[in-house]
This record gives structure tokens, C-alpha cells and sequence, in this order.
């Protein structure tokens, strides 16, 4: 690992750190055990995510914007979705936080690069979020949704892999193999 | 309807596995896709096939399936891109057999390697949109 992208990992593990810690659980009444923290700290982790999608749009141009528009929308969407299971749950989903809020959590990205190997990094603690959650959740319609969107922010690490010019699928297990 | 055994889940994912590797042998050897991103495709798929393997010898008595080549192989393997066409739609199939496996599993342990898998076969799709100058992400 280069001293950049250790940096850029660090910056990725502290956004990610800060990006839920504080906000409070879903009030209301889901059961213990339900799944309903867990969901909210994965859309305290999707918030965020977005957000930062922002602050990378602003140093992007032509294909790499595009695709980064795309991802951000389905970031969006994620979130949507995950505030609708913890309802379902009988939970209020956890509010976010302002878009000045996040961005002072986020690394000062200069160029292309930086921000690239910055999504890379936020999309991999997505997809480790996602499938720690299969292990977790104590039901089949939420691990279904958690599956179908961790196959989702798989696209999205293999598309900023692309985007760097590297191969879309680093080695066949993306975290923990057989 | 009966709930699938776990053993049985993943034969089915064994037997996706290896028609994969057939399709990307096939298109390797009939020069049908990109040598590099062949080798790469079908090294990845050969170990999830081992870790499915694994997985199968600890989860009881077996029931292995026939994997036959795909009746549209032949046509597919006309042209590179026409072969990317054709991967990227058994790639995506696939990626849709392991979110399926990856919730229903009964073994919890396995749910997340599974879902390893599933990630992988998500970007083997990013690598064939490429290949064909698509967007990479579609939804």
C-alpha cells in the first residue's frame, strides 16, 4: 500500500467513524434484536456516503462524473429504501446530518484522483457494512434487501476501480473467503 | 414449497460457477474475449468454485447437478461482443442466484462469504460493461 492510498483509507475510516457515532438510535418501538440499529447505522453509513459523493462530483469531469452521478443516485435510493425497512419495523429512522456537517469530516480532495481513491475507499466499508449485515440480520426479507444492495455497492467498487484504471475486480473474494 | 437444504444451495451455485468457467475457457480458446480480462474472469471463477467445494464437504450428503454448456454458447462465441453480451447476461443471472443464496442460507457462517462471491460477480459485470463501452452502472 502507497503512503496515498493509506491516507486515503485513513480519511475513509475516520468519515466513516464519525458518520454514525453520534447520531442517536431509531426511536420508537421495534423489538430488540429486530435489525432496526443495525439498518440505522447502515443508513447513517449511506448518508454519508452520498454526501461525499458530492464533494467528489466537484473535481470530476466527463465519464467518471457521470458514473459518479449514477452511483450517488443509487446511494439515494439505498437510503430510501433502509428508512422504509426501519419504519417497517416499527423504528423512526435516525435523522442525518446537515451536508456542512459531513463535509467537515471529509478529506480536501484536489483532483480526479483523490477523489476516486476516496469513493474506493467508502465503497469498500460499504460492501464489508452490507455483507456483515447478512450475517446479522435476523430476517430473511431483510438480509434479501441487504443482499440486493450489497450487490449494488459492489457495481460501485468495481466502477471506481475502473474508473482508476484498475482491473473492476481485485481478487475473487471481496472480504472474507469460503 | 420446501425449504431448499443449504447443501443444495450450493450446488446450484457450484454448477453456475462452473458454467462460467466453460463459457470463459470456450471464449478464451476461440479468441471470443480479451486475453487478459479472460484469464482474469475465469481464475477469479475456478476459486470460488474451490470455496464452494469446501463449503459443500462440511454441509452434509451431496447431490451434485449436470452443468451442461449453454445451447447459445455457439453463437456467442461469433465475436467479442457478442460474447460480452452473452457473459454479462449469465454474470448478472448469477449475481442474482448468490443475493438470493446469500439471505436464504440457513448456515449464517456462509452467508457472508457468499455475499464475497456475489460482490465478485458484481464487478466481473462492471469488467464485461467496460469491455463493451457501456455504463458501468445501470440500474
Amino acid at each position: 500500500m502507497t503512503r496515498r492510498e493509506a491516507l486515503g483509507g485513513a480519511a475513509a475510516a475516520l468519515v466513516l467513524a464519525s458518520c454514525g457515532g453520534g447520531d442517536p438510535p431509531p426511536r420508537g418501538g421495534p423489538r430488540p434484536g429486530s435489525g432496526a440499529a443495525l439498518l440505522g447505522s447502515l443508513l447513517a453509513l449511506e448518508r454519508a456516503v452520498e454526501a461525499a459523493y458530492g464533494a467528489c462530483e466537484e473535481v470530476l469531469r466527463g465519464d467518471a462524473l457521470r458514473e459518479v452521478r449514477a452511483v450517488r443516485e443509487q446511494e439515494r435510493a439505498h437510503a430510501e429504501r433502509l428508512e422504509g425497512l426501519i419504519r417497517e419495523l416499527g423504528g423512526d429512522p435516525p435523522p442525518g446530518r446537515s451536508a456542512e456537517e459531513y463535509a467537515r469530516t471529509f478529506p480536501r480532495l484536489r483532483s480526479a484522483d483523490d477523489a476516486l481513491r476516496f469513493a474506493d475507499q467508502l465503497e469498500q466499508r460499504q460492501v464489508r457494512a452490507y455483507l456483515e449485515g447478512l450475517a446479522e440480520l435476523p430476517d430473511l426479507s431483510l438480509r434479501g434487501a441487504a443482499a440486493e444492495i450489497g450487490a449494488q455497492e459492489g457495481v460501485h467498487l468495481a466502477t471506481m476501480r475502473v474508473l482508476q484504471g484498475l482491473p473492476a475486480a481485485q481478487g475473487p473474494f471481496v472480504t472474507g473467503a469460503l | 414449497m420446501a425449504e431448499r437444504r443449504d447443501a443444495d444451495v450450493l450446488e446450484e451455485l457450484l454448477a453456475a460457477e462452473r458454467q462460467l468457467i466453460s463459457i470463459y475457457e470456450a471464449a478464451l480458446r476461440r479468441d471470443a474475449i480479451d486475453a487478459a480480462l479472460g484469464e482474469r474472469l475465469v481464475a477469479q471463477e475456478r476459486e470460488h468454485a474451490k470455496g464452494l467445494e469446501r463449503a459443500l464437504a462440511g454441509a452434509g450428503p451431496r447431490n451434485p447437478l449436470a452443468s451442461v454448456p449453454p445451447p447459445a454458447l455457439g453463437a456467442a462465441l461469433r465475436s467479442r461482443t457478442a460474447f460480452a453480451r452473452f457473459a454479462l447476461d449469465m454474470e448478472t443471472e448469477t449475481v442474482a442466484a448468490y443475493v438470493d443464496a446469500a439471505a436464504t442460507i440457513r448456515d449464517p457462517k456462509l452467508r457472508q462469504p457468499l455475499g464475497s462471491i456475489m460482490a465478485c460477480e458484481a464487478a466481473h459485470q462492471v469488467a464485461l460493461r467496460d469491455s463493451l463501452g457501456q455504463p458501468l452502472v445501470v440500474d
